[in-house]
């Protein structure tokens, strides 16, 4: 039998402009402005707003979101200090931070109702589509625009921490320079072991930015394809219409559990990792 | 790799939008949120730990005064002790003093009564003895009958004294 799942479009990234339909006219100028970074602009102001309510009359006890939030800061800046240091967690923990707390909520917010299922594609009915080609709503982290924005930022910040803290040299001879602190002759010997090593380090370096992006996206877009295609399985398995409609309730519910642990889990992944690439490139040698 | 990268729907205008997103977010979280829960939490840690301090600090000087009270105790009750004990030593002495005088206060009083009570027995007997020779002359004139003159009352005087004399 062939089947024909239901799945998210990867070209559903339409200006939202766009998405009034499939024939509606496009504006040249506003084609970034897409249904993604609608949603991302969503989370932004979502969480703004309430860091900001929660900070705003901050009280030495506190009660509320304030406890909320320094909740999950000074969890998170335990984790960074963790990983990357005293000395440098003040300067990393800022992005890291951002990271892992808009990539958490936007992740989730995918999950809303309605995001990235009511749009417009081919119908199969009245109000009903069976291939969604411009959702009206598509989760910001579904989009490889976002997750590659956040991993270049995290890459300059990188960057920045890198040579504020071990100079231009030294970040030179972290990459290149003699490991294991030998002298001599052997070091010599093997220098271009190192120099070779370092090569391959900065090709590492170069490809971190797709690989941290690329993750991502692959993880979340495929969470959307997977609850798109469970939300339809029943129509494409043959179902009658009123048990379709149950399944389509139903066969969804235990991947929405799994999608809130893969979307935190991810977020996790995602600040871990840049944690883990500022801890390589800023610790001494000779500590 | 353009071909790839189109699948995916990666644009330089989605990209860049996407990047000020980030960017703002970053900004504004820093700011406004990271910032004053870290300071929030490092005063609340300094309190904390100033608390810790002041409590410990407390419990030195508690235990110090607790030392220097027993110390001031135990020198009060040595202090106590040593006075009882000289108090005492100080009665005993002028008890015994005291008794001494006593003592020599009513020996004094015995001898005075001693001497008082030889007096007043010498003068009696002085007295008895007067009397009895005026006795005799006047038993002695009358038996006779003669009238006595100085000479012989002044010999039986002396006879008669001599006779009582004990």
């Amino acid at each position: 039998m062939d089947l024909h799942l239901p799945m998210i479009s990867l070209n559903s990234l339409s200006p939202l402009i766009a998405a009034g339909g499939l024939n509606a006219p496009e504006l040249p100028s506003l084609a970034w402005f897409t249904n993604s970074i609608f949603v991302a602009l969503i989370v932004m102001v979502g969480v703004l707003l309430f860091t900001r309510m929660a900070t705003r009359n901050m009280k030495l006890i506190p009660d509320g979101k304030q406890n909320f939030v320094e909740l999950v800061i000074e969890f998170l800046y335990n984790q960074v200090e963790g990983i990357v240091g005293k000395h440098v967690a003040p300067k990393a923990f800022p992005l890291l931070a951002t990271i892992f707390i808009f990539v958490v909520v936007a992740n989730w917010f995918g999950m809303v109702p309605g995001v990235g299922t009511i749009g417009w594609g081919q119908t199969s009915g009245p109000l009903t589509i069976s291939y969604m080609e411009t959702p009206l709503l598509r989760p910001a982290t579904a989009d490889l625009n976002m997750t590659l924005a956040l991993a270049v930022v995290f890459m300059f910040v990188w960057l920045w921490i890198s040579v504020a803290e071990l100079g231009v040299k030294g970040t030179f001879l972290h990459i290149f320079g003699p490991k294991g602190g030998l002298k001599g002759v052997l070091m010599w010997a093997l220098m271009p072991i190192f120099i070779f090593v370092g090569l391959i380090e900065v090709i590492s370096i170069v490809f971190r930015p797709m690989s941290l992006s690329l993750r991502l996206f692959g993880n979340v877009y495929a969470g959307e394809t997977l609850l798109a295609t469970m939300q339809g399985l029943g129509a494409t398995l043959g179902f009658p219409g009123w048990l379709s409609a149950i399944t389509s309730v139903v066969f969804p519910l235990p991947f929405y559990f799994l999608e809130i642990l893969i979307g935190a889990l991810q977020a996790t992944v995602f600040a871990l990792l840049c944690a883990v690439y500022i801890k390589l490139s800023t610790s001494h040698d000779d500590h | 790799m353009n071909d790839i990268l189109t699948t995916f729907g990666l644009d330089w205008g989605k990209f860049i939008a996407q990047c000020i997103v980030v960017l703002v977010v970053y900004a504004i979280l820093a700011k406004y949120a990271f910032k004053p829960v870290l300071a929030m939490l490092d005063e609340r840690r300094s309190r904390i730990e100033a608390g810790e301090r002041n409590l410990k600090q407390v419990e030195e000087d508690m235990a110090k005064a607790e030392e220097r009270v027993q110390a001031l105790l135990d020198e009060a009750n040595k202090g106590a002790e040593r006075l009882i004990a000289e108090a005492r030593e100080s009665s005993e002495a002028l008890r015994s003093q005291k008794s001494q005088e006593a003592i020599n206060e009513a020996q004094t009083i015995i001898e005075k009564a001693r001497e008082a009570s030889r007096l007043e027995h010498q003068t009696a007997m002085n007295e008895l003895k007067r009397d009895f020779g005026h006795l005799v002359i006047e038993a002695t004139s009358k038996v006779t009958g003669k009238v006595l003159d100085e000479g012989d009352q002044k010999r039986i005087n002396e006879e008669t004294a001599g006779q009582v004399a004990l």
